[in-house]
């Protein structure tokens, strides 16, 4: 009998039951549009963010390292626990020499490092590694190096020397030297801008330390940090300690890594990591807030459509009353209607929310993103939530309905 | 002496299985309008009471009092041995349900159910609906023919008997009804009397019903007339 109730009162009353699905699904679909990318904006905003630098430092440990790191460890960072999330790195191998050009000479800094360096990991996807690729930001004028005798050279430094690109300079260090031809010149904004940057092999020729690199950068992508990941893993039980190597907090990537380079000691850069991790924050509260305001608004609409539609059926509430019906059997009527109503808005609601956070995917990051498992549930559930809230003050009127007054004569 | 024995409880208990309605002192005000004043009746079990007088004399706000739709302002008020003070919203409402029939003057069927779905929405509230009950309800009111059709396409008559089929499809002890002819033509309302007439044979209900008509009232075996609230003249009938 109560579905026949339900059944009738909403082919009776289709443009109310319609208004009151429309509010539901909008709210469902909301939720789920931005619950769906929220995940997704994390991870795509962690990668765009990985294009303002490095966020660990990989240097020699004061008691293991004598110094230098090795260079044949390098491949490893691609093989550790957390090697997906790595997204590049670049080692550095830093000398004093002095620069001449052109009649002028001056004591300066080479940095040997990778620009853009094929890297063959056995049993990994081959990929491309160094600056060009963790400092993106990097304006060349000119071209990057492509030889071993090819350099790139700090803006400032290259001023004072007065070279241009498709210019000469020689570095000379303890009667060796070495000659390159100046390919760009590099403007970072940074103290880069006062050194050499030559090819890793040749500045380890230069400098007689073959196979030996001084620090490495590492771009990752890391969690938010939080009270749990700002803890010392030394003071961490097993089970944190576990939860927190498994957990992708830049100071647990920073040991992974830290566990492959021998006699190294990897530490977080903080103030990028930090940076990042208050931006991800902010974001994920932004999309939160977003998306509790629009079922919010979802709820209050379909309060008001309840609203109306109660005042409409006050005589169909009072008899029912007056024939026996309690608060009960009154509720059960009207919260079986809101629950029809909702799961059909909540799966239309996912099946809109899904196309949207697709759109706004394209349209932001130019990609499309996989829709999770518990998307769905969270849309029926987003959609129950609505309905429920939005029927309270309907059907405490329903309840209050006094069959007396409204059946009246 | 046990309680039992107690010549004035023994009395009373007596009294209250005789009459299936008392009243001491009954009293509705609504702010300061005094609809009905303290009004001692007594109501046999079987009796079919009519209860006449002119708009605004109280007759409604008894029968809403007397069917557990509205609360007394003062006195007491006992139905079929209930005391209706005592109860609570969800305690009238299982009191209305199992205990009245109500027929309205203007019907009030709910107008997207067909006419056995109304007889069987009280069957709901009630215990559980019983499709072949409800068409039988409505085959002995004359209306076999009728029982898929909504309110919106019968007749005044042809709603007031599906009215009627709900009121007395869970077998009431009390039928109220309000000017239950009051919006029908004198053939119509004729035939609704005459069914009430052999329900009443048949079940052995209780009728209280409110009236203008004085041939309606005729059908009673008692009338009362109520003035401005109070009970001013009684008249037997049979």
């Amino acid at each position: 009998m109560l579905f026949r109730i339900l059944k009738n009162s909403f082919l009776k009353r289709p443009k109310s039951v319609f208004l009151v699905f429309l509010s539901i699904a909008m709210g469902a679909a909301v939720a789920t549009a931005f619950l769906g990318i929220a995940g997704e904006i994390s991870h795509k905003m962690a990668l765009e963010l990985r294009s303002y630098g490095a966020n660990i430092l990989l240097e020699p440990s004061a008691v293991e390292g004598g110094g230098f790191l090795r260079e044949e460890d390098l491949p490893k960072i691609k093989t550790v626990f957390w090697k997906y999330n790595i997204t590049g790195f670049t080692p550095y191998l830093f000398g004093i020499t002095e620069f001449s050009a052109g009649g002028k000479k001056e004591r300066g800094v080479i940095a040997g490092t990778w620009f853009a360096k094929q890297l063959e990991v056995p049993g990994e996807e081959a990929s491309v590694q160094g600056i060009k690729g963790i400092a993106p930001w990097w304006e060349v004028q000119g071209r990057w190096p492509e030889n071993a005798d090819e350099a790139i050279i700090g803006a400032a430094l290259a001023k004072r020397l007065k070279i241009v690109p498709g210019g000469e300079v020689s570095a000379l260090l303890k009667g060796r030297s070495q000659n390159f031809h100046v390919a760009g010149v590099v403007t970072t904004g940074g103290y880069e801008e006062e050194q050499l940057f030559a090819p890793l092999v040749t500045v380890q020729s230069l400098l007689q330390q073959q196979g030996k690199v001084s620090r490495v950068q590492v771009s990752a992508l890391t969690v938010p940090m939080d009270d749990f990941g700002k803890k010392d893993p030394a003071t961490m039980t097993k089970d944190e300690y576990e939860k927190w190597y498994c957990t992708a907090y830049v100071t647990s990537v920073a040991k992974n890594v830290e566990e492959v380079m021998a006699g190294s000691r990897a530490k977080p850069i903080w103030q990028i990591a930090s940076a990042e991790g208050a931006l991800l924050k902010k974001l994920n509260s932004v999309m939160l807030f977003l998306t509790i305001l629009a079922l919010g608004a979802s709820a209050a609409s379909v309060s008001t459509s309840l609203m109306a539609s109660m005042a409409e059926r006050s005589p169909e509430i009072a008899l029912m009353k007056a024939v026996g019906a309690d608060r009960f059997q009154i509720s059960s009527i009207f919260i079986g209607e809101t629950l029809i109503i909702s799961v059909a808005g909540g799966i239309i609601g996912y099946l809109l929310g899904n196309q949207l956070a697709q759109v706004i995917s394209r349209s932001v990051f130019n990609s499309t993103i996989a829709s999770p498992l518990w998307l769905f549930p969270t849309a029926i559930i987003s959609a129950l939530v609505v309905a429920i809230a939005g029927s309270i003050a309907p059907l405490r009127r329903a309840l209050l309905v006094e069959p007396v007054r409204v059946l009246k004569g | 002496m046990s309680s039992a024995f107690c010549p004035v409880k023994r009395e009373r208990l007596l009294r209250m299985a005789e009459n299936i309605i008392e009243t001491n002192g009954l009293t509705r005000n609504y702010g300061d309008i005094c609809a009905l004043k303290p009004l001692d009746l007594q109501i046999p079990e079987g009796e079919w009471l009519s209860v006449m007088g002119h708009s605004g004399s109280g007759k409604s706000t008894l029968m809403n009092l007397v069917g557990g739709l509205d609360r007394p302002s003062a006195g007491s008020l006992q139905v079929g041995g209930k005391d209706l003070l005592a109860l609570n919203e969800d305690g009238l409402a299982r009191f209305r349900r199992e205990f009245v029939g109500i027929i309205f003057q203007q019907h009030h069927l709910v107008p997207y159910l067909t006419a056995v779905e109304n007889v069987m929405m009280a069957q709901y509230f009630h215990s559980v609906p019983d499709e072949a009950e409800a068409r039988h309800a409505l085959e002995r009111v004359g209306l076999g023919h009728r029982l898929k059709n909504r309110p919106g396409e019968l007749s005044g008559g042809e709603q007031q008997r599906v009215c009627i089929a709900r009121a007395i499809i869970n077998s009431p002890k009390l039928l109220l009804g309000d000017e239950p002819t009051g919006n029908l033509d004198h053939k119509s309302t004729v035939m609704v009397m005459e069914l009430l007439k052999e329900l009443r044979a048949e079940e052995r209900f209780t009728v209280v019903m409110v009236t203008h008509n004085q041939e309606v009232a005729g059908w009673g075996d008692r009338t009362i007339y109520l003035d401005d609230g109070v009970l001013v003249r009684e008249e037997r009938m049979r």
